[in-house]
């Protein structure tokens, strides 16, 4: 699916950052969905094992686009070829990876507000917290 | 009080301490912020269950042996707020955090009421490893006869080990002569591992199947935090996938902090003949103090084997036993890659040096013929250092569950927590 602006994705971190992290974090479920349903790819970017993360997808009853380790995030940027990627944590780790790997990143406390909807109105200039 | 001599002779007390009772509270990963989920609450239930799982009256008990910190890396920070609710919960000592972020015999006996006649409190510095030792000692010795063992772990928000003296820009004060280079806490162990595959050609993912099973009959441990909060088995591929937190050693190879708190009910082998479970007789403990030549005081590979090869030698020396009349053992695992080093220190059923990931390949599970960690360790239920103790307690008293292992459990060995400065001992279910 083509969105307004482009093809976008959203790599969630789980622990600190989804709900149903431990600890949880402000993305709720809900907004995962929402992003899914409006086109994003979504999926999850932690140092939880794969079928750690799978467990948690399942448990969202969503399936992932994707699912990768934290240190191979930039795996994820070949498979897909999005106009713009980004990367939500709540560690230095989170912003390290997702700067090697060429994605935009957000805080999980600047996330929850899910200024990513703004894409879909072609606005195209830096999200939230980036310079 | 520590036997560390190389050859200390047929332990005195073998076979006259026996483990009887068993309690366990917990798992979290971290603290509530609530009274009733506080180091200090979780401590008195531990001991509350392990009293009513040996069937001995309170006022029975003469002895408290414990380990007065509840952390290594999650320290309380510095201008932290104490809730002072939490506080005024309990009967207080004159320190607010006890209870709460560390824990004193005084304050454990203050709050519970039913210990009217505890004479004898001592300190096991660091670990239930060394309560048990001192606590075995301590009733040969006739200190005490009867005695709680307590081992409780606090964990708070934020990172571990990332507070404190790890917090500041620069290292200052004594740190600054041992820990030059900063690195996470397994660094040292990871260096030690790195040698050892070079020395023995072997490779980092030999590690797998003793993770896997670590991780396996940690899900059969219903008092672990994997077992309680995310019943995850832990595949090869998952663990050699994982991201190096100080390569070699990667996430799994750290043992993930969490908050519980385990007790034991130790007593006389005459007095352990009239209470409700079976006695697991203490056959002997040792201990190692080798001091590291190198810069730092920073164990080399070599050391660490000396270190291993030394203490499996007290241990079975002192216990009259000869290593392969071990049925299990439960060296610790919390950094995972120095259970290597332990488990070849006890030279038992053929595992010499160079040999234990090779022994990994084989029926290494708790229906094989000598069942490695069958506790799953730390690997298998968290940083505790505590699950060892209490698997070799339950293997011999044939209460392990579904971890009990196919083949009888006589002799288990346990201890820890370095491979050098630990504290080790031997059990079984005899006294002889
Ligand atoms: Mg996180």
């Amino acid at each position: 699916m083509e969105l307004s602006g482009g093809r976008f994705l959203i790599s969630f971190d789980i622990d600190g950052t989804l709900e149903l992290g431990d600890p949880p974090g402000r993305i709720t479920t809900e907004m995962v969905k929402r992003a899914r349903d409006l086109g994003f790819l979504v999926g999850s970017c932690s140092d939880r094992s794969a079928t750690s993360q799978k467990a948690i997808w399942e448990r969202m009853n969503m399936e992932a686009d994707f699912i990768s380790l934290k240190h191979m995030l930039d795996d994820v940027k070949q498979r897909f070829d999005m106009h713009r990627y980004l990367h939500i944590g709540d560690r230095d780790l989170d912003q390290m990876f997702a700067e090697q790997a060429g994605f935009d990143f957000l805080w999980e406390h600047e996330a929850y507000t899910e200024p990513w909807l703004d894409w879909l109105n072609g606005a195209g200039g830096p999200i939230a917290g980036q310079p | 009080m520590f036997r560390t001599a190389v050859h200390p002779g047929l332990w005195e007390h073998k076979g006259k301490v026996a483990a009887v009772g068993v309690g366990h509270q917990g798992t979290a990963r971290r603290w509530d912020g609530t009274a009733e989920n506080s180091v200090g609450a979780w401590s008195i239930a531990a001991c509350r269950k392990a009293i009513a799982d040996a069937g001995v009256n309170p006022a029975d008990i003469d002895g408290l042996v414990l380990d007065t910190t509840t952390t290594t890396g999650a320290h309380w920070p510095a201008g932290r707020e104490i809730p002072m609710d939490v506080v005024a919960k309990f009967n207080q000592t004159d320190d607010p955090l006890d209870g709460i972020a560390k824990l004193s015999g005084e304050w454990i006996v203050k709050n519970m009421p039913e210990l009217t006649n505890v004479k004898y409190i001592m300190t096991g510095p660091g670990c239930m490893s060394a309560c048990i030792v001192v606590a075995a000692q301590a009733i040969g010795d006739g200190l005490c006869h009867t005695s709680l063992v307590l081992k409780s772990w606090h964990n708070l928000d934020g990172r571990y080990y990332q507070g404190g003296a790890n917090a500041e820009p620069t290292i200052s004060g004594p740190a600054k002569w041992t820990n030059p280079w900063a690195g996470p806490a397994s660094l040292g162990t990871a260096t030690q591992f790195q040698r050892y595959m070079y020395k023995y050609g072997k490779s980092h993912d030999l590690m797998a199947p003793f993770m896997q099973n670590s991780r396996h009959n940690g899900l059969l441990f219903p008092e672990g935090y994997w077992a309680q909060h995310r019943p995850e088995e832990l595949p090869a591929e998952d663990y050699i996938n994982a991201r190096w937190v100080a390569k070699p050693a990667n996430l799994f190879d750290n043992d993930i902090p969490i908050m519980a708190s385990a007790a034991y009910l130790f007593t006389t082998a005459e007095r352990a003949r009239d209470l409700k479970q079976k006695p697991v007789y203490i056959l002997n403990h040792a201990s190692d103090n080798l001091k590291a030549r190198g810069f730092g005081g920073f164990p080399t590979l070599e050391e660490c084997e000396t270190a291993c090869e030394n203490v499996g030698t007290r241990l079975f020396e002192g216990a009259g036993l000869k290593p392969d009349d071990l049925s299990f053992e439960n060296m610790y695992d919390g950094f995972s890659l120095f259970h290597v080093f332990h488990l070849e220190g006890l030279r038992s059923h053929g595992i010499g040096k160079g040999d234990a990931l090779d022994a990994f390949k084989g029926d290494i599970s708790i229906n094989g013929p000598f069942p490695i960690s069958p506790s799953g360790g730390n690997v298998g239920s968290g940083r505790t250092r505590f699950w060892k103790h209490t698997d070799c307690i339950q293997q011999i008293q044939g209460r392990a569950g579904a971890r009990q292992m196919k083949l009888p459990a006589n002799v288990g060995v346990s201890g820890g927590p370095m491979p050098t400065g630990g504290n080790f001992t031997v059990w079984g279910s005899s006294p002889d």
